[in-house]
């Protein structure tokens, strides 16, 4: 064999299993996306939407009440993780910038963003449901945004670190102090970066069960009180799939089809506003 | 040309962190209402000089000065300071564009509703002079609300000047103004620069020697850190004190 086909074949070997590789991935997202597609499909009528659950065996029940109780979980959560991540994530580029403290905190943030939920969970649990004897939907607010935090953290600290040097130092010499520095001129070179930032901590938390499961718990019933248990889809998900009963099943399937969509879609826009971002 | 000053600079040392010496016994007099250009080879502290002027190595706190700097009898450097009213008296524009994120008209009304400028008609008024002052005003009249990152970088170089006018300082400090621009930008900039000095002082720091000897009234020829001499353009071009200078300037090394 000659030193050109050698190489021909070993390029050629390369090219297969990348391919096949890629392809592996690929195949299992598209089954799941699909199964989740046909099997949610089924359950997915107007009343699912508009009904609480009903007692096993009755049928035209919904998960009203999870997606209301999932929506304020999920933008209470945003309303405590957003502001922190993002003034964390302006202390670390602006004020503590090139500082060892701000690279230690960058280090600790990617090491929270990679914790498993679940210790999460656990943690709220001890600290917010213990003592008080009760689950809330404030402990699963808090979980996420626990979550969110070194997220969003990060991504402005990465956004605001991509605005000019030069641009910060034009402000200063027109006579403007740091705040206003920060607030008038780098938020709004870097506002798109960390809005995607931010809906795509939105999506990371949405999907999650574990925290939710110590902190929220669940409700079978309408409730719009974040000091008791609340429901929310991904906990409903779980229940409803390990339950008995095919009516559970099938609203679980539809659930899911719920809760991806939601996903994919915040997903897909923060990348565009990403893309759109770099465009111009 | 008239003969008041509008800096006096004395004695004047400076150093980055530590024990780097990047000026050493700076002594210079900027007249008011002229062009002062700072020449020398990359690296020499020409603008490491300039941005002494309106302090903007305070915002690296290892940074270190000594000596004075009079501005209208009162040390610039002095302990205190405030330097958010010394910044909108001295007026810096940088070798490359810095437009703001947003539209060319809240560019140049920026540092005046940092000056506490409100009323809508003062700032319409206000950024219409500024803009005309900086020969921008019948290229962007109609489109005010636009993007300042829709313009050339030629037009944004002249928008940057626009703002820094528009707060009105008595002093400008240009660093390298035209060395991003092409050069029909640049000779825009550089009529703006010979009419401007009717109402302000100028300063600029310039790699182009050319450029400084068509605009400049003073030029200061600096080398590793040390003002070598400073003079009359012309003189400096023409006939200069220092054999260093005459190298220069003519070519022979830098």
């Amino acid at each position: 064999m000659t030193h050109e086909t050698k190489r021909k074949i070993e390029g050629f070997v390369a090219l297969f299993l990348s391919t096949l590789a890629a392809f592996m991935g690929l195949f299992w997202l598209i089954f799941i996306l699909g199964d989740v597609l046909i099997n949610g499909m089924g359950a997915l009528h107007l009343n699912f939407f508009l009904n609480d659950p009903t007692p096993a065996g009755v049928s035209g029940g919904g998960l009203r009440n999870a997606f209301v109780g999932q929506l304020m979980i999920t933008a209470f959560a945003t309303l405590i993780g957003v502001p922190i991540g993002v003034l964390g994530g302006t202390f670390l580029a602006e004020y503590a910038r090139g500082k060892k403290l701000s690279q230690i905190i960058s280090i600790l943030a990617d090491i929270m963003v990679s914790v498993p939920s679940i210790i999460v969970g656990t943690f709220i649990y001890a600290l917010m449901i213990k003592p008080f004897g009760h689950f809330s939907g404030w402990a699963g607010a808090a979980a996420l945004a626990i979550i969110m935090i070194p997220v969003v953290l990060r991504t402005t600290e990465d956004m605001l670190s991509l605005v000019p040097w030069t641009l910060r130092e034009a402000a200063f010499a027109l006579g403007a102090p740091y705040y206003k520095v920060i607030i008038q001129v780098v938020y709004r070179g870097a506002a798109t970066g960390i809005f995607t930032g931010v809906l795509l901590s939105i999506a990371r938390v949405a999907g999650e069960t574990a925290p939710l499961l110590f902190t929220s718990f669940n409700n079978n019933f309408f409730s719009m009180n974040m000091n008791g248990p609340m429901p929310s889809l991904t906990v409903s998900i779980f229940q409803y799939a390990m339950g008995p009963y095919d009516d559970w099943h099938a609203q679980a399937w539809a659930a899911s089809l719920v809760i991806t969509l939601f996903i994919l879609f915040i997903t897909i826009g923060g990348r565009l506003l990403l893309k759109w971002r770099y465009k111009r | 040309m008239t003969d008041r000053i509008a800096l006096e600079i004395k004695g004047l040392n400076f150093y980055y962190s530590g024990a780097s010496q990047a000026l050493k016994n700076i002594n210079l007099t900027v007249y008011e209402k002229s062009v002062t250009a700072l020449i020398g080879p990359s690296g020499c502290g020409k603008t490491t000089l300039l941005r002494c002027f309106n302090r903007m190595h305070d915002l690296y706190p290892e940074h270190r000065y000594e000596g004075e700097i009079l501005f209208n009898g009162q040390n610039l450097l002095a302990n205190g300071r405030d330097l958010i009213n010394l910044r909108s008296r001295i007026g810096m524009v940088f070798q490359k564009p810095t437009p703001f994120p947003m539209s060319i008209f809240d560019n140049i009304a920026y540092g005046l509703k940092l000056k506490g400028i409100r009323k809508k008609s003062e700032l319409e008024q206000r950024v219409e002079n500024a803009l005309k002052h900086a020969a921008l005003w019948d290229e962007v009249k109609d489109k005010l609300a636009d993007s300042a990152y829709d313009l050339s970088g030629g037009q944004q170089q002249r928008l940057v000047i626009a703002r820094a006018l528009a707060v009105e300082p008595e002093i400008l400090l240009f660093d390298e103004p035209t060395s991003a621009l092409d050069p029909i930008s640049t000779s825009k900039i550089e009529e703006l620069l010979t009419y401007l000095k009717n109402e302000i002082t100028i300063i600029i720091v310039t790699h182009n020697m050319q450029q400084a000897a068509r605009i400049s009234d003073w030029t200061g020829f600096v080398m590793l850190g040390e003002l070598i001499e400073f003079d009359a353009t012309e003189k400096i071009f023409t006939s200069p004190s220092k054999k260093l200078t005459e190298d220069y300037v003519t070519g022979r090394f830098g």
